[in-house]
């Protein structure tokens, strides 16, 4: 017994010590106190899939900050944490980082819910919140607080590219399908008011529950509804579940189907059954500007895959809050929050401007449609229409447009 | 759509997804039937059910190589769960095997997410299931009435089984008195270990077969768990022909429900069970009534 516990210690003082050298090596490099941001991230739960990119994200910009010295002279360090996409969890966690890590910068929060239950507590934290992804309107309109700051397309401006696109189809009435929660019917009012400015009827929606399995119901509907065009608000795996069986109901020979997002995670999980499909993309890695093929090749080099619309996006925030730090020279709330109010940053996707009036981003909004290349294992979105920023950007504090 | 299509069709669309529910939860009460233990880890054999038929599908390149295979190598882990750890707890409470299977179903997700990762994953289905055959003009997918007949054959055969075979006959007797079989010779713990594994395959086959529809994804476990324990509450628990009554209700609920009450969809599954437990609280054929 003595022996092997003796054994044991022995490995535990190695480990320990090893341990210790570890973080210990790239020390010298930086004697000062990280940047510490926290990542409150649904890492589990229907939305991990989202999760898991916004997170890879924000891993390979930290790895790139470092690897070039830090922000300010100082390392990046992140504080993952897994919230399984509720709201209680996400503020909970928020708040352990705020306390107990000192956290001051939080991103990667995945879920609109999420956030919406964050950003109320974000005055009392002194802590700044920069959206990776989050689409709710609200957000930047009648829940915005002074400490919130969304880099990312909303869902309002996601819908937006693809109405606009639509004021100059040739198809005439639609139908919505959208998941039965507030990204859901928050995006499908905003199609439904750009319907009927662009003076094509939408004649009616349906919801499905989250965590839906059988969508036959759902297409029965969608037939029933005679609309050449359907619209699709569904993520993750409900959205996937959806278009294999629109697939076997062979529900695209009739009706175009339209949605507000298009990610490379759900072709790849759905195969062909994305073909064909004409959709919004927040961050397509097929746009074509240097910014963003250099961007694509360094992602590649890192994971050998493709970064997917998520990881785009959330990768976008992280070099608008980069630029915000730099500016700011601090990480304090206060500096920071007048340093990323004006911001002008080019990115991967173009310029975007951090307007002061509702800290969203203005940029440029992207269609595509999802097509087979040749020599691609997976179909992939390509580029069929970009708007620009002041016909994507809704007006201050507004999730509707003017016109 | 006329009124007549569109009930032929629809009905299709609730027999598919019945066979789909029954697969769920007939495994499961077979198991409570036998065992009187809840096995919480239902769900995630449903889940592994489907990961292992892609990779065996992909990995051979035929589908029915996975259909075939999956609920052997699941059921096969089911077994040796139960002969490794399940069987040591016979003398314990109710809670050790809520426990233990809760175990593993953290232990399988985390399996799965190392395995497989998080991304869904497309089963591919063979050419001649991928088809449409047309129903008054309508395109309908060949799959879902290869689901209905294949949920119709296991139900035939289960029930064959348990009826005229001896095997049936012991795991019928073990599930109303183990101790008197036990007393008349018959090895009952090799009953419990044969039967636990059949339940566990009869998850993954049902997992195999949603795949195609659903795409295998981590999610599929908890949502799997809540419609397989509404099965089996709503049969009765440990009632086999309650499973099936089960998840035809079930299933022409949701289909129909989900129709006319589109904003009631997710409630009609659990207000048809509330409906059936005030009525018949030991469920539609469950003894404890």
């Amino acid at each position: 017994m003595a022996k092997r516990f003796d054994a044991s210690r022995r490995t535990i003082v190695k480990s320990a010590a090893a341990a210790a050298l570890v973080p210990a090596m790239p020390r010298p490099a930086f004697s000062v106190e990280p940047i510490r941001i926290g990542m409150p991230a649904a890492l589990t739960g229907p939305v991990a899939g989202v999760g898991a990119q916004m997170r890879r994200a924000c891993e390979f910009w930290a790895k790139q900050v470092n690897a070039k010295g830090g922000l300010l002279g100082r390392p990046v360090e992140l504080i993952i944490s897994d919230t399984e996409g509720n709201p209680a969890i996400a503020v909970r966690k928020a708040q352990e980082m705020v306390e107990r890590d000192g956290v001051r910068i939080l991103t990667c929060i995945v879920v609109s819910n999420e956030a919406l239950a964050t950003v109320p507590r974000l005055a009392e934290w002194d802590t700044i919140f920069v959206s990776g992804d989050n689409g709710d309107g609200r957000l930047t309109g009648e829940s915005l607080v002074p400490n919130f700051f969304r880099p990312n397309v909303s869902g309002p401006m996601g819908t937006r590219a693809v109405s606009l696109y639509l004021r100059d189809s040739p198809m005439k009435n639609f139908y919505g399908l959208g998941m039965d929660y507030a990204w859901g019917h928050n995006s499908m009012e905003v199609f439904e008011a750009e319907c009927k400015r662009a003076d094509k009827k939408f004649t009616g929606a349906v919801f499905s529950p989250m965590g839906t399995k059988d969508f036959s119901t759902y297409i029965t509907r969608i037939r029933q509804s005679g609309a050449d065009g359907v619209y699709l608000v569904l993520s993750g795996d409900d959205n996937a579940a959806f278009l294999s069986q629109a697939k076997q109901y062979r529900l695209g020979d009739k009706v175009q189907l339209l949605t507000e997002l298009v990610d490379q995670m759900t072709i790849n999980a759905t195969g062909d059954a994305t073909v064909g499909l004409i959709g919004g993309s927040r961050y397509p890695y097929t746009y074509d500007i240097p910014a963003n093929k250099a961007f694509v090749a360094a992602w590649q080099a890192v994971y050998h895959t493709l970064p997917d619309m998520f990881e785009g996006d959330q990768y976008q925030s992280c070099i608008v809050l980069q630029a915000g730090i730099e500016k700011a020279g601090s990480t304090e709330a206060a500096k920071l929050r007048a340093a990323l109010e004006g911001l002008e940053v080019d990115s991967i996707k173009g310029r975007v401007i951090m307007r002061a009036c509702d800290h969203q981003g203005e940029q440029q909004g992207f269609v595509t449609k999802i097509v087979k290349r040749e020599g691609m294992e997976h179909p992939v979105p390509e580029v069929i229409a970009t708007y620009p920023a002041n016909r994507i950007t809704p007006p201050c504090n507004k999730m509707v447009y003017d016109d | 759509m006329d009124f007549f299509p569109f009930l032929v069709t629809q009905c299709l669309n609730a027999l598919s997804q019945a066979a789909l529910l029954f697969f769920l939860g007939v495994g499961l009460t077979l198991i409570f039937g036998i065992m009187r233990i809840v096995n919480f880890a239902h769900g995630s054999f449903y889940m592994l059910g489907a990961f292992i038929g892609y990779s065996v599908a992909r990995g051979t390149g035929s589908f029915w190589a996975g259909l075939v295979l999956s609920p052997l190598i699941a059921g096969g882990f089911g077994t040796a769960f139960e002969i490794g750890l399940l069987r040591r707890l016979y003398r314990r409470d109710a809670s050790a095997f809520l426990m233990v299977t809760f175990g593993l179903t953290l232990v399988l997700g985390e399996v799965v997410r190392l395995l497989w990762g998080v991304q869904g994953l497309q089963l591919q289905l063979p050419t001649a299931l991928a088809g449409i055959v047309f129903l008054f003009d309508e395109p309908f997918p060949v799959y879902r009435l290869f689901l209905i007949g294949a949920g119709a054959v296991v139900a035939i055969a289960i029930w064959q089984f348990l009826e005229r075979t001896r095997l049936g006959l012991l795991i019928r007797a073990t599930s109303q008195n183990a101790e008197m079989v036990q007393a008349l010779g018959v090895d009952v713990n090799l009953v419990r270990s044969g039967i636990f594994g059949v339940g566990c395959g009869l998850a993954a086959l049902g997992g195999v077969l949603a795949a195609p529809m659903v795409t295998a994804s981590l999610g599929m476990a908890a949502n799997a768990i809540v419609d397989a324990f509404v099965i089996v509450i709503i049969g009765g628990m440990g009632s086999f022909p309650g499973s099936l009554c089960a998840a035809l209700l079930v299933a022409f609920v949701q289909v129909f429900g989900t129709y006319y009450f589109p904003d009631f969809a997710i409630a009609a599954m659990y207000l048809l069970m509330l409906l059936v437990l005030v009525i018949r609280p030991g469920g539609l054929l469950g003894k404890e009534a």
